[in-house]
């Protein structure tokens, strides 16, 4: 048994709620009866301003060493209390709040089983009082630069939104330009603006903002460290002419590769898509026949002028086919539909003589005006055909797309082909989660912690994902997440505040370890080291998030859970099955 | 006539989805048998096989171990770790000579306040057919 403790129990009558179902005199009565027991008191709403003060002057009067207050749930009223305790001089690790509400009095129909039961747990938070430790708050200074990796239309938002909120932002791109993907598109869906308006505007904006410092032609090499204190190194072969005002200068510099050492409080990950290749799916002909492209060739096509055939003659039908390749990699891609309705626009527009003609599996035109982009494209004489199995061949250079679809089961003629296929993750994803210890789902895109109470943060902390390196998106919606990444690195990291880090951690004895790193495996945040020369492993308190895992999986019982260690749940147990 | 046997049962329930289930079955009054002793936890994964253990060593009737869905673990993955150590505790609680089936595991969301209900009731009923912990007798010298 630990040392003498004065033990104060406060059970908490919530108004009507547990008196009238627990017979709170017998608590009482019970509870001081305990020899380990100073003061048992009982109030009428302990979590009002009056009950808050009532505790504090109790604990100081009689002065108490561990406090049990028997009322609701921890997820009500626990940080309640635990600042009473902090107010009244004890640490606040030196209390435990048992649930009699949830737990007792509302879900036990009979009154004497009810209160039973409230003994029953209020013995049980005693004795795992008095094995708390006292526990106390870490803060680290926080770096409040950012590093975004990837200059596309999500890498560059966010950018400018952390830009804005005074930050200093690394924006590394690895080719030699900003703009990404969207830069090579003519216009945008559903509106039909010049895409240019909208990316030459932000892109300007980048290169104008003395808070971004871009880096093309650059790579991220090495990223270490957490939230609040990251170092990455960037391998950069950048032409920096402009800042370099002498031509001899430009000379020497010219495509030399350097290493950069960046220090920032955060990582935004914004590094875009690839597309399926279609090599794998060899029924659609593609690489093999003249004439069929995939979306990005055509929309650079159409970009640069003329809707050609490969012959410089001008095409007579075209078909778009959606959904190339979303069986093989088993998700929508959730913009082929639109972007194709787009192009059925500009080819419209351009050759309005032109057949156009779609074949899909299923039409994904969500959201307020998607539909009504479908329907208006619809009327401009283009036909769909929902359509399965489709395989495509060639001879004397007309192409014949074989399906078997609704309402045209006859092959279908055409002159050129568009294949509006999968988008996939980029090709180095798998580096970067390896760089960077996140985590890719079973379809290569970037995890999130949680898909809705955590959509862009990662199980890295300090580590944010946005754009389609989260997942196939729009433009509108890459805008969005990156617009929450700023957001919630805006209002986590502030300048001149340090970093609150979680004081529940894991903590590993080094007397007890024996270097079998079962831990290190099991931890979803990195957070555990092993040390070569002392062959133990450590807890990064930084990163811990105190789930307590590896300490179920700890087989010699070196690591612990602070504030859930095994002999505070033992305890509690024991005494629970009394 | 004799009392009606009250199974004794431990319920390490995570902090994030079962606990909050069982919050929310207490605002819902849901009623339960006056069998459970709930024991918080952050996370499933935290309820290492010796705390188990001890708790039948203890007289425990039965150990509920109640986690996050599959795929909404509040720490990622913890659940499943925590699954695959019950799959192994099974057979240990058996070398003890205790039916395995006093030993559950269930996903209850913080959403599910009647499942939550459901869980208890029934893992109560299983554990009463059961009949008290016969480890009780021989360790209670």
């Amino acid at each position: 048994m630990p040392m003498e403790e004065k033990i104060g129990v406060y059970v908490c009558e919530c108004g009507p709620n547990i008196a009238d179902k627990v017979d709170i005199d017998k608590v009482v009565e019970t509870i001081s009866s305990l020899p380990s027991v100073n003061v048992v008191e009982r109030h009428k709403l302990l979590c009002s301003e009056d009950g808050k003060k009532f505790l504090k002057e109790s604990i100081q009067k009689n002065e108490l060493t561990r406090i049990v207050v028997a009322a609701c749930s921890p997820k009500q009223h626990e940080v309640t209390f635990m600042r009473v305790c902090e107010s009244a001089g004890i640490n606040p690790y030196f209390f435990q709040l048992t649930n009699i509400r949830e737990q007792c009095a509302w879900i036990i129909d009979d009154k004497e089983e009810a209160t039973e039961r409230t003994i029953r747990y209020i013995r049980a938070a005693i004795r795992r009082v008095l094995y708390h430790k006292a526990l106390e708050k870490k803060e680290i200074e926080a770096n409040p630069d950012v590093l975004v990796i990837g200059g596309g239309i999500a890498g560059i938002s966010a950018s400018l939104l952390l830009a804005s909120g005074d930050r200093k932002v690394y924006l590394i791109e690895k080719t030699k330009v900003v703009g990404g993907k969207v830069r090579e598109f003519a216009k945008l869906f559903p509106r039909m603006e010049p895409c240019s308006d909208i990316i030459s505007q932000k892109i300007k904006e980048v290169e104008n903002n003395k808070n971004i410092e871009v880096h093309t032609d650059s790579e991220v090499s090495e990223v270490l460290g957490f939230l609040g204190n990251f170092v990455a190194k960037v391998n950069t072969s950048e032409n920096k002419a402009i800042e370099q005002p002498s031509e001899q200068a430009i000379k020497e510099k010219g495509l030399e590769n350097k290493e950069l050492e960046l220090k920032v409080g955060a990582v935004v990950v914004a590094t875009g898509f690839s597309m399926l290749d279609l090599q794998q799916l060899p029924q659609y002909g593609y690489g093999k026949y003249d004439n069929v492209y995939t979306a990005l060739e055509f929309e650079k096509m159409n970009a640069e002028g003329k809707i050609l055939l490969k012959n410089g003659k001008p095409p007579k039908q075209i078909a778009i086919i959606h959904c190339v390749g979303r069986e093989k990699v088993g998700y929508c891609s959730r913009v082929c539909c639109m972007y194709s309705l787009k192009f059925a626009n500009y080819i419209k527009s351009k050759l309005p003589s032109v057949k156009v003609s779609h074949l899909y599996t299923d039409l994904t035109v969500p959201g307020k005006t998607y539909q009504k982009f479908y329907e208006q494209t619809k009327e401009k004489d283009v036909e769909f055909i929902r359509a399965q199995d489709i395989e495509i061949t060639e001879s004397n250079g007309q192409l014949t797309i074989n399906h078997k679809g609704t309402p045209n089961l006859k092959p279908l003629n055409t002159d050129m082909v568009i294949l509006s296929s999968a988008i996939t993750p980029s090709s180095d994803a798998h580096k970067l989660a390896e760089m960077l210890n996140i985590s890719q789902g079973d379809n290569g895109f970037f995890v999130e912690e949680h898909p809705k109470l955590a959509p862009v943060s990662t199980s890295m902390e300090g580590i944010f994902i946005t754009g389609c390196a989260q997942g196939p998106k729009n433009i509108s919606d890459s805008i969005v997440q990156a617009q929450a990444v700023a957001g919630k690195i805006l209002s986590s990291i502030i300048p001149g505040k340090k970093l609150e880090l979680e004081v529940k951690t894991s903590e590993i004895s080094e007397a007890l370890c024996i270097g079998c790193q079962t831990c290190l495996e099991v931890c979803s945040y990195g957070a555990i080291y092993f040390d070569e020369i002392k062959r133990v492993c450590i807890v990064n308190e930084v990163l811990c998030r105190g789930c307590g895992n590896c300490v179920g999986s700890c087989p010699s019982g070196a690591a612990s859970s602070k504030h859930f260690t095994t002999t505070q749940l033992h305890q509690e147990v024991v005494e629970a099955l009394r | 006539m004799q009392e009606e046997f009250t199974p004794k049962i431990v319920g390490f329930l995570c902090n994030w989805c079962s606990y909050a289930g069982a919050d929310l079955a207490g605002t819902s009054k849901l009623k339960m048998p006056p069998s459970l002793a709930v024991i918080r936890v952050m996370c499933s994964s935290r309820v290492d096989p010796v705390l188990v253990l001890r708790a039948f060593l203890r007289g425990a009737d039965g150990v509920l171990i109640a986690g996050c869905h599959p795929g909404d673990c509040h720490y990622e993955k913890g659940n499943y770790y925590a699954r695959r150590r019950f799959a192994l505790l099974k057979s240990v609680v058996e070398t003890l000579e205790l039916d395995s089936e006093r030993l559950q595991l269930s996903w209850v969301s913080a959403s599910e306040g009647p499942r939550f209900q459901q869980v208890v009731t029934e893992f109560t009923e299983k554990l009463k057919k059961l009949g008290p912990n016969p480890m009780q007798e021989k360790t209670s010298m």
